[in-house]
């Protein structure tokens, strides 16, 4: 009995060792590492919407507007701050500015004046090319009305010539029967008489003919003169149209600065009232150190809040416009279109029009469709009144960047 | 898309001191995996020797035999080691001094001395368990902050961040994460599940210690009584 139960206690003195132990880890880890290998890639097709998404968001990516837009606004925004140090640094120069300004409005209302005369001068020139055009058409009408009163003439002469041979030749039978003998004296007389007949008929025919050509002439040349004067008068009138546009560009051009001095201005203006503002407050708070200190840091805080809300307003309005750009797959790098966005005051888009095309019709709309689908820019309302008088119409430039 | 995502290229990918933690959160996971093996067979082992020492103490066979069985030199575990080792030091007391007191003291010593040997080799290595547990999220965390910080200074050079440009960072970084809370969770399971089965087998052996002793005491009592009568 001692025996046999010293068999199996002896199997528990052998101490447990280290290599089935291993043996089993390792096996474990490679089993989950295998697990992990085989089950992930089944899981991955099975959501091809987040995919989809990542990818649409790498389009997007890709998209880059125009670099000359961004030299704009960067040179735009390096004015503002030399505007802004300027009229910390000197009153003078702020009254310069105003008198600027005031000759900038006399400019303005002086050029809204010739805007107006030219405006009605093309009135006017309209009115008289409608006119010419009117003429030319009466002067047709009546050439084509003549023309057929001479053809209806001619054919008339032509059937009453005929009537009378017709009468002639029976009068010359009904005296063939008669004359017998006389027959041959007459005959000679009737073909004498016919052949004189023809003589003359052909004698005014050929007149006819010859008048006819002759009137041809004349039209066919007044025809020509008129088509030259219309061609001398459409070159007169597009030489005309390209000045005004010229002008109009200018015109356009000047605005656009003088807005942005007046922008800058106000801006200036801003700063100044706020400063005065921080420090009004400081000396108000003159007792309490501590206050003053705080009200300053917090009107310089505001002032530069106002700043930044103003400079990254167009900068957001840009990310969401080429967030929501679907690039049409076949446009190609050189294609460039500019679109006119007008918002209303609480950022709502008013209208979008393309103000430059770029040729490829399916471009240009995918370029407003981009536009309305970024539509309400509700970050408008964040910007200072003053600012958002300027950013309520703006114009964006779309170029595709190195699109694959 | 699938195949820049998947995670062996992930791992492949990855900065050099983000693998390093990968490499020691691997062997830390291999390493208590091991413990966990080791320990599980020993607990188990020990559990059966003890019923079946258990049952053969209780059988009613005199102590010499029992103590005879096994031969000195061999190697004992268990409440067998704690048998063996009182019963050897009482009968060699028994032969130098008639002090019953001296006798228990001696006894009890040796049978304390072989307790926590016992306990010794059954703990042991429970601590490495204890130290993956607690430390490889850590190190885990470690390497995600590693990588997410490099996965940021990447994206300071690149124009426009979206998610495409972002994810396959991050997802990196967090498998350093993934791989400490798989080392560390069945290290936490096991090792409080190893610690308590320990603990339980020494309650065992103490029980067993007390009653042995009480036997001795009982056996010296009579003794001592039957020489003074």
């Amino acid at each position: 009995m001692a025996r046999r139960q010293r068999g199996p206690s002896r199997s528990y003195d052998k101490p447990v060792g280290y290599g089935v132990p291993t043996l089993l880890a390792i096996g474990l880890h490679v089993l989950v590492v295998v697990l992990s290998l085989v089950t992930l890639p089944q899981r991955q097709p099975a959501d091809p919407e987040s995919t989809s998404i990542v990818q649409a968001t790498l389009v997007s990516t890709e998209t880059t507007t125009d670099q000359a837009q961004r030299a704009e606004e960067a040179r735009a925004r390096a004015a503002a701050r030399q505007a802004e140090e300027e009229a910390r640094q000197e009153e003078e120069a702020r009254q310069a500015e105003a008198e600027e300004q005031a000759r900038a409005e006399a400019e303005r209302q002086a050029a809204e004046e010739r805007a107006r005369e030219a405006e009605q001068q093309q009135a006017a020139r309209e009115e008289e090319a409608r006119r010419l055009q009117e003429a030319r058409q009466e002067a047709e009408a009546e050439a084509q009305r003549r023309a057929e009163e001479a053809e209806r003439q001619a054919r008339l002469r032509e059937e009453q010539e005929a009537e009378r041979q017709r009468q002639q030749e029976a009068a010359a039978e009904a005296e063939r029967q008669r004359q017998q003998e006389a027959q041959q004296r007459a005959e000679e007389e009737a073909r004498r008489q016919r052949e004189a007949e023809e003589q003359r008929q052909r004698e005014a025919e050929e007149q006819r003919r010859r008048e006819e050509e002759a009137q041809r002439q004349r039209e066919a040349e007044e025809q020509r003169r008129r088509e030259e004067e219309a061609q001398r008068q459409r070159e007169a009138e597009e030489q005309r149209r390209r000045e005004e546009e010229a002008q109009r560009q200018r015109e356009a051009e000047e605005q656009r600065r003088r807005e942005e001095e007046a922008r800058r201005q106000r801006e200036a203006e801003e700063q100044r009232r706020r400063e005065e503002e921080a420090r009004r407050a400081a000396e108000a708070a003159s007792q309490g150190l501590d206050r003053a200190i705080e009200g300053e840091s917090d009107a310089v805080a505001n002032a530069r809040q106002a700043q930044e809300a103003a400079n990254s307003f167009i900068n957001l309005v840009r990310r969401a416009v080429e967030q929501a750009w679907v690039i049409p797959p076949g446009a190609g790098g050189g294609l460039a279109a500019t679109v006119q966005v007008q918002l209303g005051p609480s950022g709502e888009l008013f209208g979008a029009t393309i103000t430059q095309s770029s040729g490829d019709s399916s471009f240009d709309r995918s370029a407003l469709q981009a536009v309305e689908a970024a539509a309400p820019f509700g970050e408008l309302r964040q910007l200072p009144p003053a600012a958002q008088r300027d950013f309520r119409q703006f114009n964006l430039r779309f170029t595709p960047g190195d699109v694959r | 898309m699938n195949d820049s995502m998947s995670i062996p290229h992930l791992i492949m990918s990855a900065s050099t001191v983000v693998q390093l933690v990968m490499l020691i959160l691997v062997l830390g996971s291999i390493l208590s995996w091991v413990v966990i093996f080791q320990r599980t067979f020993v607990m188990r082992r020990a559990r059966a020797a003890h019923q079946t020492f258990e049952e053969r103490f209780w059988s009613g066979v005199d102590l010499n035999e029992l103590y005879r069985e096994t031969p000195s030199e061999q190697e004992t575990q268990g409440a067998e080691h704690v048998f063996r080792a009182g019963f050897r030091e009482f009968n060699r007391l028994m032969a130098k001094t008639k002090s019953a007191d001296a006798i228990l003291d001696g006894v009890q010593r040796s049978m304390r001395v072989a307790w926590s040997r016992e306990e010794e080799r059954l703990t042991l290595h429970l601590v490495f368990l204890a130290t993956v547990a607690s430390a490889s999220p850590y190190i885990g965390l470690f390497g995600t902050v590693w990588g997410i910080m490099g996965s940021f200074q990447a994206l300071s050079m690149a124009q426009q961040a979206t998610l495409a440009t972002v994810a396959p960072w991050i997802a990196e970084a967090l498998i350093a994460t993934a791989m400490g809370l798989f080392a560390a969770i069945p290290a936490v399971i096991f090792y409080n599940r190893l610690s308590s089965e320990s603990d339980r087998l020494l309650g065992k052996y103490e029980d067993f210690a007390e009653e042995f002793h009480s036997i001795l005491h009982r056996n010296l009592q009579g003794r001592s009584e039957a020489g003074t009568a």
